[in-house]
């Protein structure tokens, strides 16, 4: 297993999953197809889970626009986190800008759901 | 009695994962609504967004093309001014010019561009003399001379500009003393050679100029000025235009006459 970089495009955020227990989203999503796009992005996460089962994972996701569908990504993301948070340190950061109401709607609507996770609303 | 146990028991566990099973569905369409609100929440926000920058961007190119319109008026104005010309000289043969090509078959657009372009004709001027400019008579050889550099000159300042409006400007400024028959200046091009917009500005420069007073001549009887188009008709003039101009010489009377100097 190796460590997953994809390129931020247009559409696409940048994505680094990293061996170490970094997950790094940051920049647009509104592909043509989010879950194809994000399909390998929660394959790698899901082997990850399976072979490290106690390490520290930290996660920094700063979305700055996002469709409907990736909205709905990010909530089935927020579930295998939630899977999977039992057993080791879980830092979460939902990172936005003061002025991006959508973002911090999203972020709020997380932390909400998604209570165990302790999501920090970080403002840039 | 152990079987009914065992029933009992599968189906207390059916029954507990049926319910996990309802409360994730209930999740699911809980979430769904709300994914589906702040979408169209956000939906709404970035349309109204658009909507503000699309305005922005409307007014911004109305001023910049009213700029450009007012920019080209001066600019032709002032090239006027420097000939003492009449402020309506201008105006007229700008109104003179939009009518023949729209006649002549340009589209609307076009022929909106050249009525904006063709006040700057003689913007050349500028850069003659004034002794030379405001001489009372008839030129001498060099006098005129230099006079014809009028139409180089105005080119060479127009020519630079990418802008569609200036492009115009520079061609009119630079053609509208060229004749059909090729016999006209700076570079004795003929008929089609010479774009359209130059051969437009000629007609409608020669014709304002003639029924007008001026520093060497007053202004010619009406008769006067259709015996020279037609006997100009394919010499000086092209023929189409000439026969646009008298198929519709009532329009450019009144043109003339709305705009007569006072």
């Amino acid at each position: 297993m190796e460590s997953l970089h994809i390129k931020a495009t247009q559409y696409t955020p940048e994505i680094i999953l990293d061996l170490n227990g970094t997950i790094t989203m940051t920049g647009k999503s509104y592909p043509e197809n989010t879950f194809e796009f994000y399909k390998p992005v929660m394959e790698w996460l899901e082997e990850y889970f399976e072979e490290n089962k106690s390490n520290t994972i930290t996660v920094n996701l700063e979305i700055i626009y996002f469709n409907s569908s990736s909205s709905k990504l990010f909530f089935d993301f927020f579930d295998l986190l939630d899977e999977n948070r039992k057993g080791r340190e879980l830092i979460v950061n939902w990172i936005y800008d003061e002025e991006n109401e959508s973002a911090e709607e999203a972020g709020e609507d997380f932390v909400e759901d998604f209570a165990d996770l302790h999501i920090q609303l970080v403002t840039k | 009695m152990a079987s009914e146990d065992k029933l009992v028991a599968e189906v207390e566990a059916l029954k507990e994962s049926f319910a996990e099973t309802a409360d994730k569905i209930i999740k699911d369409i809980k979430r769904h609504s709300k994914i589906m609100e702040r979408s169209d929440k956000r939906q709404r926000l970035e349309y109204d967004e658009l909507q503000k920058k699309l305005k922005e961007v409307e007014t911004l190119q109305e001023e910049i093309t009213a700029t450009q319109r007012e920019v080209v008026f001066t600019m032709g104005a002032i090239g006027e001014s420097r000939s003492k010309e009449t402020g309506n000289h201008v105006k007229r043969v700008a109104e003179y010019s939009k009518l023949l090509a729209l006649y002549y078959g340009l589209s609307q657009e076009e022929a909106e561009m050249l009525k904006q372009a063709s006040p700057m004709h003689d913007i050349g001027k500028v850069a003659i003399p004034d002794a030379v400019l405001n001489k009372p008579g008839r030129f001498d050889a060099q006098e005129r001379e230099l006079m014809n550099t009028h139409s180089k000159l105005g080119y060479d300042m127009l020519c630079h500009s990418q802008r569609p409006l200036l492009k115009c400007a520079a061609t009119v400024a630079y053609e509208h003393h060229e004749k059909w028959d090729g016999s006209g200046y700076p570079r004795g091009l003929k008929e089609d050679e010479i774009h359209i917009y130059g051969r437009i500005t000629a007609l409608a420069d020669v014709f304002d100029a003639l029924g007008s007073d001026r520093c060497y001549k007053e202004a010619w009887e009406d008769q006067k000025i259709f015996d020279l188009f037609i006997q100009e008709r394919g010499k000086h003039f092209d023929p189409k235009l000439i026969d646009i101009f008298f198929r519709h010489l009532d329009e450019f009377l009144v043109i003339r006459e709305e705009l007569k100097d006072s």
